[in-house]
């Protein structure tokens, strides 16, 4: 090799480092957990029609979708309502675009056994396992005390330590644990966190303010597309359910079905198909409010700034 | 401070860096935090941070001293014979590869949510390398002395107590160099699940999007292991200065 030639090879090389190694031209989205009925809208959709390539990088406990959002390293990432309010106060530009959840699906469960008739009945004995840092947990906190209840880490998904114990709460998805107890033959009591007054959007599209204003037809075909694909799964889960049981096969096939036919009355709560997914001002300025009386934000926030109904 | 001084250096270059690009703005403040933000969150959180720190190094230091104790044990043990080595030993190595993560649910099914969990988990994470190095050392006494020890009839007892484990000393104290720092890895995983102390505050800071606070928490647990590390080194430099060679160089 002559001179001019390692030149040049190391000119490309160079100018090949400098590119970002990601391909402009395919949108990610980052989940928040691995494939599963909550999601199924966002392997439903049909991008390509819409003229998208769109690549869905599943996620697990804890991946932190909406700093990556902020970070660039996802074009469209699913976060939860608090959590893009909690980001843009710290002065990440996140934008919500498509909320799957309409009503919060979050809950605490007890067995049913114990004859609770509510969360404060909850709070009384035994043990709750649940996120600290979750705000719920600390309006659950605010209003019941944790002063009888041993206040333990959530185990994710995993129900052994409720199943062992029944003097065991734990925070869950409504349509999910609970499925999972009833399997495994124990009779559970749900307490939606919404009964508390909780209910933020969840399950949400979101995207970066930037990624809004520099690509915005872009952005307009993904809600199209997210949406189109919610309204298919709606109809009939069977087909995307197949596809997301081969990429998360520890989720068996009979409970993919039986979660995407729970869910529903979280999703579609509108009369109209074509509202899939849309939120309105006074919802983000409730949890607003709840956010900073927590003292979560410092201060409250435009809540039109939070969401894009496109 | 001729000591200090070259480690001294890079942190304060790094630390002014890191401030430097945090403040112009070229790292956005909720992926990194500005160094001054973590010295805040240490000063604004210290009643909670100094509670959750004596826990953990509690538990860190309660799950070492169980693992040197019972590596060496099995060390012993298995440098007795072959045989037993060859049927045992393959056991030892599980522990290095338990996925702490994985069974940890399962330790809070055994040990129930709290300290014994937390130590536990410090315990399974920080044996290994204690059984691997002892055994090593064990093994290597020098042949000229044993035959020695074996020429004045010595018994196997007298021989380990006086010969193969003071001879083994130096591999030990490398052994629990690296389980040192793993307790410290090995409780907070512990405490992520069985909910106190530092990870407690870890898992509760990063919902909550505090990434100063994180940092706050993860400096105190690599403080927590610096000083394992240094009460190592110490007793290293006490018992082998007279007579090893890396003790003497220095």
């Amino acid at each position: 090799m002559n001179r001019r030639t390692f030149l040049g090879a190391s000119a490309a090389l160079l100018a090949a480092c400098g590119k970002p190694a990601h391909n402009q031209k395919t949108l990610r989205l980052a989940l928040n957990w691995k494939p599963d009925p909550q999601f199924g809208g966002f392997y439903a959709a049909p991008y390509q029609k819409h003229g998208l390539d769109v690549e869905i990088l599943p996620g697990g406990a804890g991946t932190p979708t909406v700093q990556m959002i902020g970070a660039r390293s996802t074009e469209f990432g699913v976060v939860s309502g608090d959590e893009l309010v909690v980001a843009r106060s710290r002065g990440n530009d996140v934008v919500a675009l498509f909320a799957v959840f309409q009503n919060c699906p979050q809950g605490i469960m007890a067995h049913a056994s114990r004859h609770v008739a509510s969360i404060g009945d909850v709070m009384k004995e035994g043990t709750l396992a649940i996120q600290r840092g979750l705000p719920y947990a600390r309006i659950l906190e605010k209003k019941y005390g944790f002063d009888h209840v041993k206040v333990v880490p959530s185990p994710g998904g995993d129900i052994s330590a409720f199943l062992h114990d029944e003097k065991f709460a734990q925070q869950c998805f409504v349509m999910s644990e609970p499925l999972l107890a009833r399997h495994a033959g124990v009779d559970v009591k749900v307490f939606p966190v919404a009964d508390i007054g909780y209910n933020p959007y969840t399950t949400v599209l979101a995207t970066s303010g930037a990624q809004l204003k520099s690509d915005p037809d872009r952005t307009k075909a993904m809600v199209a597309a997210v949406r189109e694909g919610w309204g298919a799964y709606l109809n009939d889960p069977g087909p995307t359910n197949a596809r997301m049981h081969d990429l998360n096969p520890s989720m068996d096939a009979a409970m993919f079905a039986e979660v995407a036919e729970a869910q529903k009355p979280y999703i579609e709560t509108h009369q109209e198909r074509t509202s899939l997914g849309s939120m309105t001002a006074e919802r983000w300025m409730t949890l607003i409010g709840q956010l900073a009386d927590l003292g979560d934000i410092p201060q409250a926030m435009p809540a039109q700034d939070c969401f894009r109904n496109i | 401070m001729k000591k200090f001084l070259p480690p001294l250096i890079p942190f304060v270059v790094v630390t002014l860096a890191v401030e430097w690009m945090v403040r112009g703005g070229w790292v956005p403040s909720y992926l990194v935090p500005a160094p001054s933000a973590v010295l805040r969150a240490l000063f604004d959180s210290r009643d909670e941070l100094a509670a959750a720190f004596a826990k953990t190094s509690a538990a860190a230091l309660i799950g070492f001293a169980l693992s040197t104790f019972t590596g060496m044990a099995i060390a012993v043990l298995l440098s007795s014979s072959r045989a037993i080595q060859r049927s045992f030993y393959p056991y030892a190595v599980f522990f290095q590869t338990v996925p702490i993560i994985a069974i940890a649910p399962l330790l809070v099914i055994w040990f129930g949510y709290g300290m014994k969990t937390v130590i536990a988990s410090a315990f399974i994470v920080s044996i290994f390398p204690v059984i691997a190095n002892t055994l090593t050392g064990l093994l290597s006494t020098d042949p000229a002395l044993r035959d020695l020890f074996r020429l004045y009839g010595a018994s196997a007892g007298v021989t380990l107590v006086k010969l193969r484990f003071p001879a083994a000393l130096p591999q030990i104290l490398t052994g629990l160099r690296v389980a040192s720092g793993l307790a410290v890895i090995g409780a907070i995983v512990g405490e992520f699940i069985g909910g106190q102390g530092l990870g407690s505050v870890v898992d509760v800071a990063r919902t909550q999007q505090r990434v100063d606070k994180v940092f706050a928490a993860v400096l105190l647990a690599s403080l927590l292991g610096l000083g394992l590390f240094a009460l190592i080194n110490l007793i290293s430099a006490l018992t082998l200065r007279r007579w090893h060679t890396s003790e003497q160089t220095r």
